[in-house]
């Protein structure tokens, strides 16, 4: 691995043949066709300059793939990648470009439905960046709230900006900052994202057009990596996959939940927290998010865990790459560190939870089977590659793993999550708030 | 045991296959207008062959989605406009062999077969004619029009391909071992990988089997074969992990190669040390590859660009053929150290990589209990093993000795 920053380039296919120079850096394309994400390359600086043919060559199964799950819905099967075949003869017959030339239009710029939640802890300037991704969206959004769950309220002059609404929910607590911002929203679409993404400018109509589905209960989007400077950010996004790397729609339903149950139901590759959007009517049917998970909390996994909850419901949730964020990974191997430590702790609690409030112990069987198997796996393939650097965020992920573990020694905890089956989110007492 | 070798169009109806009673499985290679789109091995039972349903359940498994990255590739190409603009190079087409002359003019027909339709701007077959213990290769040769026949007396395949090296003309200069058959396409895939990537330092591509009628060539197919699958890559890059440029293996095989002819006579050609028939047989390739990455150039494997190849009949041949690769890759793995020293660490991670990867598929088949598995990981071992403690200098006094005689 050089250290070079690389660099991220978006290219639109629609708009022709392009030769990528060679500039002494790698890059991280990013295709497109118009408004769909077609999927990344990396190419190493050895690899540029990068020929219009190269890159035929490299987008075609991508395009070719977009345009099949364009055509024909594609559901989750127990990897959270679709089980049905193409077919040959939609293979055949498929006009791609024609297809994806069909779907590409952007949707209305409409988004007066949608409430965005913003939740930020101590992290001003990031903050100010993903505001001003908002505020020049092609449809700005009904209403913008920020919840500020630091102690201080370090991000009030940051909000201080029309169109924002600002609260600050001191107690700690990603799971809490989102029931307080989710209380104060009026939108029938509720869309989340955190302070350290950028939104693509289209991100908001995507996201409202993905709910003409009716049946759809929440929408995730896809989380392209904002910067690849360090090494800690591309061992995140590359090696350890990022946080969704698939480009085209997916949809999870009770079928998913059913089939990934023996092993603990694989929620979390519905997407990720910093890119997800629900029809209110879900919350006051199944709740608010589980103030026991997330950040400042157990970890992470208050989302996923809540994702658990539609589909046990019944529900659908819609995997939808067409809404873009761009997330700022950590810079540095000790925060990728932490971050590796608390996501695995917290998905652990999030197991536990998942276990008791459902019974299924499936849950259970992948914190002492699957898991160890996955450390075991790793290990092994680090040390055959001599990767230091794996083995030590291994390490972070196995501590996450045994914090995770006291969660289920804690009955009380525990306790507080049977009960809390059917609270609905209640305004946070402290929360204050203003308009600016 | 014996897999049928099926070639199933697939814009015309889809058929049943029938085995025969002694056959056990089917060897499916899918085109579509000609074009190669995957290649699945399928066992079954004795004599039950597959009904046209199951085999387009297969079709719709596994070709739908190559299928439509071919066409997808086409319309983009014409779309863009991706029209070739430079002159296509002119290719010379070099087969060394040895007293094999019934493959020889199998592959020589399969050329005759496919050159007429060629793009290249000029192309010339020349066959090299090792150390041969009699005529016939000659006579076979003398069949052929417009075929070059070249004598190099000093046994060993890497004599043999600096001789053709020595006397070929075109800008690219592609070998073929004799064991093999061109495809329909391969031509027009070698122009395909050229025209993708024109300054490349070399190119390899696919290897399906020729036949699947001995238990051992469906052995060796089944574990993998010479497949290399049936995208495109191209290797230079970080992406192929910390051993690179060492670990170009993955890249493909000598018996279907290509390079830029002035790249190979500045680097002074093939290792003679390397290749030597018995009692080195093997590490050529590897050497080539990771000298054509080293001088900064990249490689680019392509799948239409193939051959069909016909893997070793029996069991004893198959293992002594592990056993060779084992000792090649570490003849190469020596030489490179000695010679390379700028990548030491990396010659010693990959050194590492494949003791661990070695012992871990003899475990794996130990514990298992696949004795047949078992006995090829650890044929590949011994031969590792026996390459690490000094086969390299050995050959080279051996290949010194061969040219003393014939000077």
């Amino acid at each position: 691995m050089t250290n070079a920053p690389w660099r991220i380039l978006d290219i639109d296919l629609a708009e022709g043949p392009r030769d990528v120079a060679a500039d002494g850096s790698p890059h991280l394309l990013v295709l497109w066709w118009r408004s769909l994400p077609i999927g990344t390359l990396a190419l190493a600086r050895s690899e540029l300059p990068f020929s219009a043919a190269q890159l035929a060559d490299a987008a075609a199964p991508m395009l070719a793939d977009q345009a099949l799950a364009r055509t024909t819905a594609r559901y989750a099967g127990e990897d959270g990648a679709p089980q049905e075949p193409a077919g040959l003869d939609a293979a055949m017959s498929l006009d791609v470009l024609g297809q994806l030339d069909a779907v590409a239009p952007a949707p209305p710029p409409c988004a007066d439905r949608l409430s965005v939640i913003v939740c930020t802890r101590d992290r001003p300037q990031q903050l100010a960046a993903c505001l001003d991704s908002l505020a020049t969206q092609a449809a700005l959004p009904g209403q913008v709230v920020v919840v500020d769950n630091s102690g201080g309220g370090s991000a009030r002059e940051i909000c201080a900006r029309p169109g924002v609404t600002y609260l600050h929910e001191p107690a700690p607590g990603l799971s809490r900052a989102r029931n307080a911002g989710l209380a104060a929203a009026r939108g029938d679409l509720l869309a989340f994202t955190d302070d350290d993404v950028e939104l693509a400018p289209s991100w908001t109509q995507e996201v409202v057009r993905a709910f003409d589905d009716v049946s759809v209960d929440a929408v995730t989007g896809l989380v392209l990596p904002a910067r690849l400077d360090t090494p800690a950010q591309r061992a995140f996004e590359i090696d350890l996959g990022g946080f969704t790397s698939r480009h085209f729609p997916i949809r999870f339903d009770s079928r998913f939940l059913e089939v990934t149950r023996h092993m603990g139901p694989q929620v979390w590759r519905i997407g990720a927290g910093a890119n997800m959007a629900f029809r209110r009517s879900v919350f006051a049917r199944l709740g608010g998010f589980d103030e026991r998970l997330g950040a400042g909390a157990s970890g992470c996994s208050e989302d996923s865990e809540f994702w658990y909850r539609i589909l046990a419901a019944g529900g659908v949730c819609l995997y939808e790459p067409r809404a873009v964020v761009r997330h700022h990974h950590r810079s540095d191997w000790q925060g990728l560190r932490r971050q590796l430590r608390a996501y695995m702790a917290g998905h652990v609690a999030a197991l536990v939870a998942q276990a008791d409030r459902y019974g299924h112990r499936g849950n259970i069987r992948r914190i002492f089977r699957q898991l160890p198997v996955y450390f075991a796996r790793k290990a092994m393939q680090a040390v055959q590659n001599l990767q230091g650097w794996r083995l030590r965020l291994l390490w972070a992920e196995v501590v996450g793993w045994a914090i995770g573990l006291t969660y289920l020694l804690r009955p009380r905890w525990r306790r507080i999550g049977r009960g809390s089956r059917s609270r609905s989110a209640s305004p946070a007492a402290t929360a204050e708030v203003r308009h600016a | 045991m014996a897999y049928r070798l099926v070639q199933l169009e697939l814009s015309q109806p889809i058929p049943a296959i029938p085995l025969a009673p002694e056959e056990d499985g089917v060897g499916l290679v899918a085109r579509h207008e000609g074009r190669l789109v995957g290649f699945r091995m399928l066992p079954r039972p004795a004599g039950e062959g597959l009904s046209a349903e199951a085999v387009r359940a297969v079709c719709d498994a596994e070709f739908a989605l190559p299928l439509a990255a071919i066409r997808a590739r086409q319309t983009l190409a014409d779309r863009w406009d991706l029209a070739p603009a430079s002159p296509a190079p002119s290719l010379s087409i070099a087969i060394c062999t040895k007293d094999r002359a019934a493959r020889l003019a199998r592959l020589l027909r399969s050329l005759e077969a496919v050159r007429g339709g060629s793009s290249f701007a000029g192309l010339e077959i020349l066959v090299v004619d090792n150390a041969p213990s009699d005529e016939s290769t000659r006579e076979a040769v003398e069949a052929f029009p417009d075929v070059r026949y070249l004598r190099e007396p000093k046994a060993g395949l890497d004599f043999a391909r600096n001789a053709a090296l020595a006397a070929a003309t075109g800008d690219l200069l592609a070998f073929l071992d004799d064991d093999v058959v061109v495809d329909a396409g391969w031509l027009g895939g070698l122009l395909r990988a050229w025209r993708a990537c024109p300054n490349a330092g070399g190119f390899t591509g696919l290897v399906l089997p020729f036949r699947l009628d001995t238990e051992a060539q469906v052995a060796f197919e089944s574990r993998g074969g010479f497949g290399r699958g049936f995208a495109p890559f191209e290797f230079r890059t970080e992406r192929h992990g910390p051993l690179h440029p060492v670990g170009a293996g993955v890249l493909g095989a000598g018996c279907n190669m290509c390079f830029d002819r002035r790249l190979l006579l500045s680097l002074g050609g093939f290792d003679e040390a390397l290749d030597t028939g018995a009692p080195l047989p093997g590490g050529g390739d590897l050497d080539i590859f990771y000298r054509v990455l080293r001088a900064g150039r990249t490689m680019r494997y392509e799948p239409a660009y193939a051959v069909y190849h016909e893997h070793r009949e029996t069991l004893p041949q198959l293992t002594r053929q592990y056993w060779t690769w084992g000792l090649g890759f570490m003849a190469f793995l020596e030489k490179a150290r000695r010679t390379d020293p700028e990548l030491r660490p990396r010659h010693a991670a990959m050194l590492w990589w494949w003791m661990f990867d070695r012992l871990g598929a003899i475990g794996r088949s130990a514990l298992k209990g696949r004795g047949q598995a078992l006995g090829f990981a650890w044929a590949e071992f011994k031969g590792g093993l026996q390459g690490m403690v000094g086969e390299y200098d050995r050959s080279r006094r051996r290949v010194q000795r061969i040219r003393e005689q014939a000077a």
